[in-house]
């Protein structure tokens, strides 16, 4: 089972992989025709042979399900086979229609054409005629395949229905004469076991010794060393009070898995040993398969309920149910597995001893109405506790299935579908399990994907450690991982439920095959294949894009010295180009047909060109801009009224940061329709006019001798061109004058304009040349006194006012009576 | 985001066509070509100018001149002068 599983997993990959590839085309070069028809007649003459001997075996009474999907997979190979070699004619029948081509139409009735055209005429036609009937006897092998798969898909629901509706007469297998058949098998099976346990003890004791101690060997080192390597996550750990979400999860995990790996490698190890030392007899390796088996499906269901229930440990528990409940479910999963177990091994010695049909009845009976009463005794169970105290039951929709699953079962066993009851059954253990076991991997998917949750795992931890990544990544990274696991589960276990719902393993195959090359709805193919590889292409793309703006701007062209504006431009235009590129190529790795998206676009670009109007404009500025680079990044620029430097030239529009370092966002449009200053465009040269006043009266000359002298020695000042000082004008207040000074860089001019108004204050200070002012008038305006906010500091001054007032009052009572007695202080 | 994803990819579902045969026919007629595929055989009517999508697994195909050609699905089938061309 394990490895037609692996074998279909590694089919689909190889599909996914590869596309058929018409091999056989190579073979037509070069070769003689006669040879090739040979060959390709021969080729679909066996093809056929094989055909009719599948055909055969179909009509065999004795196939079941399973020979019959790989009947058709055969088939489906034939199929393949005969067209792949009717695709060798191709390149020849080519060669024959360009050379009749050549040859020309023939000629009319009654007119004779040279013997050396017809004879070439008449070979190839003749040529021709037996090519276009070997494809033909391929086409008609290929229609016949179709119809004989068509068959098998009907002979194969049939065969399900007719397991699944059979009645059996109960009277028969629940009369007395059951159960001595019963004691009879018994008898056999145990004089089987006790003729062979003998045998083995007397002849082959140290073989048997010898192969149980090696697979005991075997499975305490998967065992040992996997408590080594996984002792910490492996063992739940009853001294942690709260264990998080996600190490409950991996204990379970890993708490099934090593104990189910250990026994399996002990029990596989075992046969293989019995084998090897030729301990076994006759149907007792039979038997001892089917025992193997059945204590490992049971082991395994009674790990996982433990691991999942933990009926000691409450804290470990993944479903919150209280400790008894657990216990009971735990035992109930466990003795469902076991009857099942138990029936089915009986079923494989029934089988070889070749019982009574209605002892198979009986003993299915019997295991069916076990399993339908434990079903409803899982449903009815009551498993919470809530806050009152009282024990309340599962949800409704789980109690309601459960107990109708059961009822179900015990009812189709009581009318006699036992087929049906234990088909139920089985899905229900089996399908269970594996939906348990996906839940909890969805769960744990989930506790990865939760905030925080990725950090918290050791890989997280380990990354956290060795790399730089910062919280925010490592979460979208679980985030990612949490979505890949969910992709894996449902990868792994839909194919795993279909397989245990009756769908054969070719079934699945052919469903990834033809899902990968395409399903056909209608006129419209989907390929989930196709899909893929076009994102691939485009990630790949993108990816090389970066890759190489990164190379070109950091390596080319930082060493070639070129730049940082043109270093931009170039950047973001392979960017650009880049990701177009990437994007038409993944299309067409999609295998869109840009020609059908053509007519669509041609629809709405009317649309678009209205709509988008402002958006395409100033995309297409934004190109203009980088083409024609009327500024760079860090650009000092004037667009109206806004003035700063350049930040980034994106798609739509310019970051230009002010002085003030506010971000201004400048449609393109605007920089390339309106007038744009550039103070640094061709170098950052730029002119600083500094004004001054001097009094009328001083002496005007010796004052332009000073400003040029100030200007000149200003270290910063350009001397070419020359710094210049204009007497300006004969104004109201002042003779103005004004410098005019060349600096190297711009951006400087206010240090620049700082120093030299500084140094003229100092020199005409020392020369008393006077700046003067225009005289304004001193208006007096009151001010009022601020509303006190601070109570306390109020109450303060209060008092303090107060004591002034009253020592004032005292001062002047005091001086009134010495000088002017009788007169009043003033009030307040 | 996700749903913009899932949008993309359900476009990409649509419009792709991949792996699939295609016919173009040139001509001004209307041509025909008999498709065999899964055990049926088809006649596929090509209109002046048009381009159709067929046999995305594999199919056999009678030209117009009477060639039987097999296809694996990924060959463009060109009509041009009532002869047919497989590439």
């Amino acid at each position: 089972m394990i490895f037609r599983l692996l074998r279909l997993i590694l089919v689909v990959i190889v599909a996914a992989a590869a596309q058929p590839s018409p091999g056989a085309m190579a073979q037509a070069i070069g070769h003689g025709s006669a040879q090739l028809i040979a060959d390709q007649t021969k080729v679909i003459q066996d093809l056929t042979a094989k055909t009719d001997g599948l055909e055969k075996k179909i009509s065999d009474p004795g196939e079941d399900d399973a020979g019959l999907v790989d009947i058709r997979l055969q088939l489906e190979d034939i199929s393949r086979a005969a067209l792949n070699s009717a695709l060798a004619f191709r390149s020849r029948l080519n060669d024959i229609n360009g050379r009749i081509n050549v040859l020309g139409p023939p000629p009319a009735q009654g007119q004779q054409e040279p013997a050396v055209v017809a004879n070439e005429r008449a070979a190839l036609t003749t040529e021709k005629a037996q090519i276009n009937a070997v494809v033909a006897s391929a086409q008609n092998l290929s229609i016949r395949i179709s119809g004989v798969v068509d068959r098998i898909a009907a002979m194969r629901s049939e065969l399900f229905r007719s397991v699944l509706t059979k009645r059996y007469e109960l009277t028969d297998a629940l009369s007395p004469q059951a159960f001595s058949d019963a004691h009879e098998q018994f008898t056999g099976l145990y004089k089987a076991v006790a003729s062979w346990l003998s045998f083995a003890f007397k002849f082959k004791f140290q073989a048997v010794l010898a192969a149980t101690l090696m697979a005991l060997a075997l499975a305490a080192v998967l065992l040992i060393g996997g408590r080594r390597l996984f002792g910490r996550i492996f063992e739940p750990n009853p001294s942690v009070e709260d264990p998080s979400y996600l190490s409950r999860l991996s204990v379970a995990f890993w708490s099934t898995l090593l104990p189910t790996a250990a026994l399996g490698v002990f029990l596989a190890s075992a046969v293989f040993f019995f084998n090897y030392y030729n301990v076994l007899r006759g149907d007792i390796g039979t038997f001892l398969n089917a025992l193997l088996a059945v204590i490992g499906m049971v082991f395994c269901v009674n790990r996982l309920t433990n691991a999942a229930l933990e009926p000691r440990l409450p804290n470990w528990r993944l479903i919150p149910v209280e400790s008894g409940p657990a216990r009971w479910l735990v035992g109930l999963a466990t003795a469902m597995a076991l009857v099942l177990g138990l029936n089915y091994f009986l079923s494989v010695v029934n089988e070889r001893m070749g019982s009574p049909l209605s002892l198979t009845i009986a003993r299915s009976f019997v295991a069916t109405i076990i399993v339908g009463v434990i079903l409803i005794l899982m449903g009815l169970l009551r498993p919470f506790k809530a806050r009152d105290g009282s024990w309340r039951p599962w949800p409704a929709w789980l109690r309601f299935i459960a107990v109708g699953l059961g009822l179900f079962t015990i009812a189709a066993t009581l009318l006699g579908y036992i087929g049906l009851a234990l088909f139920v059954s089985f899905q229900v253990v089996v399908t269970g399990t594996i939906l348990v076991t996906a839940y909890i991997g969805f769960l744990s998917a989930r506790a990865i994907g939760e905030e925080g949750g990725f950090a918290d795992t050791s890989v997280g931890r380990w990354l956290s450690a060795k790399s730089s990544y910062e919280d925010t990544a490592l979460d979208q990274l679980g985030l990612v991982v949490s979505i890949a696991i969910n992709l894996m589960i449902v990868l792994v276990f839909l194919p795993l439920i279909l397989l245990m719902w009756g769908f054969q393993p070719g079934d699945i195959e052919a469903w990834a095959y033809k899902l990968a090359t395409g399903v056909t709805v209608g006129s419209v193919t989907i390929s989930v294949l196709g899909i893929l590889t076009g994102i691939v292409v485009f990630v790949i793309g993108y990816f090389l894009t970066r890759w190489f703006q990164g190379w070109l701007d950091g390596s080319v062209m930082a060493r070639g010295k070129v730049d940082t504006g043109v270093r931009n431009s170039i950047r973001l235009a392979v960017g650009y180009a880049g990701v177009a590129l990437a994007g038409l190529v993944g299309i067409s790795a999609a295998g869109i047909d840009l020609s059908n998206l053509a007519l669509v676009a041609g629809a709405l670009s009317l649309g678009i060109g209205f709509g988008l109007q402002n958006v395409v404009s100033n995309f297409v500025s934004g190109l203009i801009l980088l083409a024609e680079r009327p500024f760079k990044v860090g650009d000092w620029i004037v667009a109206g009224d806004i003035s700063g430097t350049v930040k980034k030239i994106s798609v739509r529009a310019t970051e230009i940061e002010t002085f003030q370092r506010q971000s201004v966002i400048l449609p393109n449009s605007n920089l390339i329709n309106n007038a744009v200053g550039n103070w640094t465009h061709r170098n950052k040269l730029g002119r600083v006019d500094i004004k001054v006043g001097v009094a009328y009266g001083s002496d005007v000359k010796r004052a332009h001798a000073l400003l040029l002298d100030i200007a000149r020695t200003h270290p910063m000042v350009l001397k070419n061109p020359e710094p210049f000082v204009l007497f300006a004008n004969f104004g109201p207040a002042a003779l103005e004058f004004e410098i005019r000074v060349f600096v190297a860089d711009v951006m400087n001019g206010s240090t620049v304009q700082n120093d030299i108004r500084f140094a003229i204050f100092d020199t005409f200070e020392d020369e008393h040349i006077e700046i003067p002012s225009t005289p304004r008038a001193v208006v007096e305006t009151k001010k009022h006194e601020a509303w006190p906010i601070d109570d306390d500091k109020m109450e303060a001054e209060f008092a303090e006012r107060e004591r002034l007032e009253a020592e004032a009052a005292a001062e002047q009572a005091r001086l009134a009576k010495t000088k002017r007695r009788g007169r009043k202080p003033d009030p307040g | 985001m996700w749903k913009s994803v899932v949008a993309a990819i359900a476009l990409l579902a649509i419009g792709g066509s991949a792996f699939a045969a295609s016919a173009v026919n040139k001509d001004a007629q209307t041509r025909t070509l008999i498709v065999t595929e899964g055990g049926g055989k088809t006649e596929l009517a090509l209109a002046a100018g048009e381009t159709v999508e067929f046999c995305p697994n594999g199919c056999f195909v009678t030209l117009p001149n009477g060639d039987l050609e097999a296809l694996t699905g990924s060959e463009t089938v060109e009509i041009s002068g009532g002869v047919a061309r497989v590439k």
